[in-house]
Parts: C-alpha cells; sequence; structure tokens
C-alpha cells in the first residue's frame, strides 16, 4: 500500500470525534495512532485493498490462464456485457425472488415466535430453545440434512406426504420449484435467529403504553397493529438489513444442494460471481457483478437506515 | 465422511511437517468425485509411500469434487504455490494446456530414457487420447470408468423379464422400463429407469448417449468444436424426453447422483445410469441383487471413458519435478493402481494390473467388475474442450430445460451457439 493511503486512512481517523475528543490540549499525541495501527493495519489490508483492487479490476478484461498475464483496459465494457448477460439477469431475478420470498415469511415467522415466547416461563424457555436451534444448525449441514429431506420419492418430506396421499414434485429437480424448496430452508433456518431481535424489541415496549391501549379497549389485534408494530419498526428496519444481506452474502446451501441448477433455476448474484470467476474465468465480469450487487445492497441499507431513524424519532 | 478424512489428512499434514532436511517436500492434490471412503484410502496410499523411501515427502491434500480440485489448484498456481502432482478430471488437460498451467510430460520421459509410445503402451488405447494434447503427453491416467447400466435383478424377474438378459439397444431399455414400472392410478410408485442430471454428471452421460446414437460430442482434434446441434445429439436428447414424458418411466426433473443411488438402493428405481467408479460403493450398500450391464446402443455401442488422470503443474523447482515425476510414477504402477481399482470400482488403466494374483482373484469374486473391462474397446474420449466446465455446462442447461418440460427436445441447443461461441477461441 502507498504511503499516500496510509495517510489518508489516518486523517479519516483524525476527524473521528472519538479518538480526538476536542478538550484536549493542541499538542499532537501519536499515541492513538500507534494503538490503532495494527487494526487499521489489517483493516486496510483485508477490508479496503480488495475493495479498491475488486473496483480496478472490474475495469479490465483478464486473459484466460496463467500463461498469458496481460489486462486490457476496457472501461465500463464489463458492466455493458454483465447486464446483457441472461444469466446474470436470470440470477438477479432469482436474487429478488429468493429475498422476498424469504424474507417475508422469516420476519412474519420471527415475530410470531417472539410474540409467542415473549413471556419468560420454562415452558418458552423450552420453546425458545426448539425455535433457536436451526440457526445454530451450520449452512451447510443444514443443506446436506436437506437433501436427503428433499429427495424425490424417498426423503423425508415425500415418505410425510404419502402418508396423507400426496405425492410430493421433485423439490430440487424441478426448475419451478427448485428456488422455493431452497427458500423453504431458508426460512427454516434464519426465523429462528430473527426471533431474538423480536423478543428484544419486544421487551423494549414500555408496558404503560400496552396498558393504556388495554384501558381503551384495544383487542389482541389492535394492540398489535396499532401499538406493538408500530413500535418494533426499528428492530424490524434493523432486521431486514441484516437478513437482506445475509441474504445476498450466503449461497452454501445452493452449492450443496443445486449447484445454481436446474438451467440457472436457483443461480443467485453471488453463485454467479462465483462461477463467473472460477469457472468461466471472466474475472473482470465478476468483478462487475460484485460491485453492482454491492450497490444495491448499499441502497437497500441506506434506505432501511432512514426508515429506521424515521422510526426511532416516531417513538421518541 | 469428509470431515473426518479432512481431520485425518490435517493430522497428516502436521505429521510432515516435523521431519527431515534433505527430503523433497510436494503437495499432492486430490479430489474424490463419486461416493465412498476414496479419501481415506488415498491418505493412507500417500502415508505407505511417504514410508517406503526417504528422499520424497509427499503432502496429500483432499480437494473436494473434480471442478473444486481444478479451481483449487489452478487458485493455488495463481498464488504462487503450484501443486507438483494433481489428480485431475482427465478431461480439463486441454483446457489447462491452453491456460498454460500444466507441463508437459514428455521431457521427464526423455530424462527416463522412455519412450511416448512405449510409456503407454501398458494403458488401454481408449485412455490415450485425453492423456495427451496436441501429441504430447500431459496426463498419466489414474483411474478410469465408463458409465454402466446398473439393474434390480428381482424387480426384473417380478416384471417377467430375464435378469440374464439386460436390454441391449435403447429400444429394449424403454421397453423393459415400461414393464419395470410401477403404477398407481396416477402416481408412480417406482421408476423404470433413472440417471443423474446433475451438472457435470449430465454431461458426461449425454456424451455415452449421443455416442450410443453413432454421433460425436466434440471435436477430438480441436479443443474449439462441439457437436450440440448435430442430429445425434438431438436424438439423445429425444430419447431421454421420450423416456420421461411419452412413456413416463423416468422421473420429470433433475435428480443428482446421491438421489439416483438412493432411489436404486430404495427400490425406487430398478434401472439406472451410473459410473463405474461407483460400482463399490453399490455393492456395499445394495441389499437386494444386482447386475450390470452395457450402456444400451441405438446405432452403435460407444461410451465416453471417464476418470482422472496425474497431471504436474508448472512453476515446479527441478527437485520438485523431479519428487513428481517419481511419485507419479509410483502411484500409476501396476500394483498401485490395481489395489485402488479394487478398492473404489474405478477400472485400473493399466493393463498389467490385470495380470496380478490379486485382481484375478478379485475379478473372480466380482464378476460385475469386469463388465466395465468388457466394455472397453468401445470406449472413446472424454469430451475435452477450451473451458470445459462452461462449455458443458450450456448444453446441460438446455437439457435440464427439457427434462422439467419446459422445452421440446427439438428445441433445444439455440442458445448455446451463442454462448460457446463468445468463449472458443478462433
Amino acid at each position: 500500500m502507498s504511503l499516500a493511503g496510509t495517510t489518508g486512512i489516518l486523517e479519516g481517523v483524525d476527524r473521528g470525534p472519538v479518538v480526538v475528543p476536542r478538550r484536549r490540549p493542541r499538542r499532537r499525541s501519536y499515541l492513538p495512532y500507534a494503538l490503532l495501527a495494527p487494526s487499521l493495519l489489517f483493516l486496510g489490508l483485508f477490508t479496503y485493498l480488495p475493495v479498491v483492487r475488486v473496483i480496478v479490476e472490474s475495469l479490465y478484461d483478464h486473459p484466460h490462464g496463467t500463461g498469458a498475464v496481460t489486462a486490457t483496459f476496457v472501461g465500463l465494457g464489463n458492466y455493458t456485457k454483465v447486464l446483457a448477460d441472461p444469466a446474470f439477469r436470470q440470477a438477479a431475478l432469482n436474487n429478488l425472488v429468493y429475498a422476498l420470498g424469504t424474507l417475508i415469511p422469516t420476519l412474519a415467522l420471527a415475530l410470531a415466535f417472539a410474540l409467542a415466547v415473549q413471556r419468560s416461563s420454562r415452558f418458552s424457555a423450552v420453546l425458545r430453545t426448539v425455535f433457536f436451534f436451526p440457526s445454530l444448525v451450520p449452512l451447510v449441514a443444514a443443506a446436506s440434512l436437506f437433501f436427503f429431506i428433499f429427495l424425490p420419492g424417498i426423503g423425508l418430506l415425500d415418505y410425510y406426504l404419502a402418508k396423507i396421499g400426496v405425492s410430493g414434485p421433485n423439490w430440487l429437480g424441478d426448475s419451478d420449484i427448485a428456488l422455493w424448496s431452497v427458500i423453504g430452508l431458508t426460512v427454516w433456518k434464519n426465523a429462528g435467529y430473527y426471533m431474538l431481535f423480536y423478543i428484544a424489541g419486544l421487551q423494549n415496549i414500555p408496558r404503560d403504553t400496552i396498558e393504556a391501549a388495554l384501558i381503551d379497549g384495544a383487542n389482541a389485534w389492535q394492540r398489535l397493529r396499532y401499538v406493538i408494530l408500530p413500535a418494533l419498526l426499528p428492530t424490524t428496519s434493523f432486521v431486514v438489513v441484516i437478513a437482506l444481506i445475509n441474504l445476498l452474502t450466503s449461497v452454501d446451501h445452493v452449492i450443496v444442494l443445486t449447484r445454481g441448477g436446474p438451467s440457472n433455476a436457483t443461480n443467485l448474484l453471488l453463485y454467479y460471481i462465483f462461477q463467473a470467476a472460477h469457472e468461466n474465468f471472466e474475472i473482470g465480469k465478476a468483478a462487475a457483478a460484485t460491485l453492482l450487487s454491492v450497490v444495491v445492497l448499499l441502497a437497500i441499507s441506506l434506505a432501511s437506515m432512514r426508515i429506521m431513524s424515521r422510526g426511532s424519532h416516531h417513538e421518541a | 465422511m469428509s470431515a473426518i478424512s479432512r481431520l485425518a489428512i490435517g493430522a497428516l499434514a502436521l505429521s510432515f511437517a516435523l521431519p527431515a532436511a534433505a527430503q523433497t517436500k510436494i503437495d499432492f492434490f486430490f479430489p474424490v468425485p463419486v461416493e465412498g471412503k476414496l479419501a481415506r484410502e488415498m491418505t493412507r496410499l500417500v502415508k505407505s509411500y511417504n514410508e517406503s523411501q526417504k528422499e520424497v515427502e509427499v503432502t496429500a491434500v483432499y480437494t473436494g469434487g473434480y471442478d473444486d480440485t481444478k479451481l483449487k489448484a489452478q487458485a493455488a498456481a495463481k498464488a504462487g504455490k503450484p501443486p507438483a502432482v494433481v489428480l485431475m478430471s482427465a478431461n480439463f488437460n486441454v483446457d489447462l494446456k491452453l491456460s498454460g498451467d500444466i507441463q508437459s510430460l514428455e521431457p521427464m520421459l526423455k530424462a527416463d530414457g522412455a519412450t511416448r509410445d512405449a510409456f503407454l503402451a501398458d494403458f488401454w488405447p481408449a485412455l490415450h487420447a485425453n492423456a495427451m494434447v496436441e501429441g504430447e503427453l500431459y496426463s498419466v491416467p489414474f483411474h478410469n470408468s465408463t458409465p454402466l447400466l446398473y439393474y434390480n435383478v428381482d424387480h426384473f424377474k417380478e416384471a417377467g423379464l430375464d435378469p440374464a438378459k439386460p436390454p441391449r439397444t435403447w429400444a429394449e431399455l424403454a421397453d423393459a422400463a415400461k414393464k419395470l414400472t410401477k403404477r398407481d392410478g396416477d402416481k408412480v410408485e417406482r421408476y423404470g429407469f433413472t440417471m443423474p442430471a446433475g451438472y457435470d454428471y449430465l454431461g458426461w452421460l449425454m456424451e455415452a448417449l449421443t455416442l450410443s446414437n453413432g454421433g460425436r460430442y466434440f471435436n477430438e482434434e480441436y479443443g474449439g468444436e462441439v457437436y450440440y446441434d448435430t442430429a445425434s445429439m438431438l436424438g439423445a436428447a429425444r430419447f431421454l424426453e421420450d423416456l420421461i414424458f411419452k412413456h413416463k418411466v423416468m422421473a420429470q426433473g433433475v435428480v443428482e447422483a446421491g438421489g439416483v443411488s438412493t432411489s436404486f438402493f430404495a427400490g425406487k428405481a430398478s434401472m439406472m445410469l451410473l459410473s463405474t467408479g461407483s460400482l463399490s460403493f453399490i455393492r456395499e450398500n445394495m441389499k437386494a441383487p444386482y447386475e450390470v450391464a452395457f450402456v444400451p446402443k441405438n446405432v452403435r455401442n460407444a461410451v465416453p471413458i471417464g476418470g482422472a488422470s496425474l497431471v504436474m503443474f508448472n512453476g515446479q523447482s527441478e527437485d520438485s519435478k523431479k519428487a513428481g515425476w517419481k511419485f507419479i510414477k509410483w502411484l500409476s504402477s501396476a500394483d498401485t493402481l490395481g489395489g485402488w481399482s479394487r478398492f473404489t470400482g474405478y477400472f485400473s488403466p493399466r493393463k498389467s494390473a490385470y495380470d496380478t494374483a490379486e485382481m484375478k482373484a478379485f475379478i473372480a469374486k466380482n464378476p460385475d467388475a469386469k463388465v466395465a473391462l468388457e466394455q472397453l474397446p468401445y470406449a472413446k474420449p472424454w469430451f475435452a474442450t477450451y473451458q470445459t466446465v462452461a462449455v458443458r455446462k450450456a448444453l446441460e442447461d438446455e437439457i435440464q430445460a427439457m427434462m422439467n418440460g419446459k422445452k421440446k427436445a427439438d428445441e433445444l441447443m439455440r442458445p448455446y451457439v451463442e454462448q460457446t461461441a463468445l468463449k472458443l477461441p478462433q
């Protein structure tokens, strides 16, 4: 890394309010920098440098293989190539369906779980553990488990469906259903985790607002709709951001279960990027797709944080 | 399985880190492409090699499936630490040579005073094409396979078929599958036929069907040409389409290899196409009696070979080149190959491996191991093109769409021309 880059980062720190409190005398102390240096070094090396490299690589065309090494500058060529690629469009569309299809049931379930177990009792402690359990299973392990649950004709799911006289579809091999099977697995895996946030959120709701609603004669649904849900808005927008990032950045189960198939039906953006980089050796295209998806994520996060801060003002 | 074997390899790698100076230490990447305890056996083999001599210390690294192994080896090479020896899917050689990753083995042969022809003479002729790129030796075959037709003997008897006479043609296969399929109203209790259709496996089996249909998958002489839109390939696709949608003897959609073998074990499928590499796994896990047979033909008996070969990556020091070559020669000796073949079900690429007493006894005891061998004279090279994985996926996506009823066989392959034309060098 160049010296200029290093000082740039240090200047950034200098502006920060935490490191150099205003009431300190003018005398410059190098101690804070020295203390920060190790973390800054690693942050720079492993966080910022790769980001910069991805940006640079997205502007170049990299020839396949180690034999030839010269990359040619192509400007935004990789971006137009990515956007024109039907596989990318399908992956983006799949990711959208996957994100919405996962997010909405996950949040609904998480909230329902949280409402069910918010009071502390021995029974709800057991339930909490049960609901939370899937979050403890690593995604790869969960996917391997679901491989057998989803086996067409003989899997656990089809076994029980057969008992009630239903013959299940080819869960992972049918291009209309495969993505929904992956969504099902993800909801199962994540709902318990977001339940924790909702439990915390519920416990932060002042008792008196709920009691006031009770005195006003609000029934359970009205209390939920007009008191609890608005009060949970900050929690919800936080969970939405976390969940969306999670949905865009983990594809372990796709790799284990379908490798994006059949016919790209379960291909998600991150796996598309992996394929572009490592199966097709189109590093530039992979970098461009990475940046595009990061930009989308950033936009979603910013929008969500704005909602969150509005929500907390409302609460105050 | 893999967690344990990874632990074992980790422990092994640690134990290698300790000793001695004069040794040349080299890395050996190997995949486990089929079900079974192959990683453990490979680790045991490498350990016994390390104990048998003092000059070379090999660290065996388990690197996942075929595609993963290519990826990891190339990533290591890019990072400046190319593995000395890699057990690589036999059809990646062309791609790896074109990208400058692997080295020609001719200099090693020359240093040994051997000629290519003499070296290859003991290997089955069907394997020679995949061992070479542009007329030079680039890899040494290690384990090889062909697809086989596995069938459940009890189901055959039950359906009034003679287990001694497996289907030999596509028509007979469809006919037998119809008799073997068991229905309960609209529901299918048991499918007559199944085969893996996930990425990687599907391309290989499509090559088998296309070859059986008298066609070719790719241009053996030029790594930039595939024959996806030919009558023979589309005919093979149409055959599958008929099995699924017309005769309804094969499940709609894609089933991965694990699902195929499980349904065969569970008696939910009566016949399947699967690699010889799975033979030992099937033998161990199949409760009911089963038999294996040639892949049925339409026009001719022909199957692609599969399996893996040993390659050496570029960028090695002279010492590790020598050490790598020495290790390759040991791994590809008739004794090692024979033992590995008996353990896995892959056939040994060396003819002389079958002359040993152990092998003769083994085949007498397991006659099913002989079928793949008998099919060998009909074997053809495995497709090996520039950017094999991407080019293969173009075909697989189309066939999968057909298996899902999204496209008719006659409409297939339109996008392939656009997709592959971008990738193949002019």
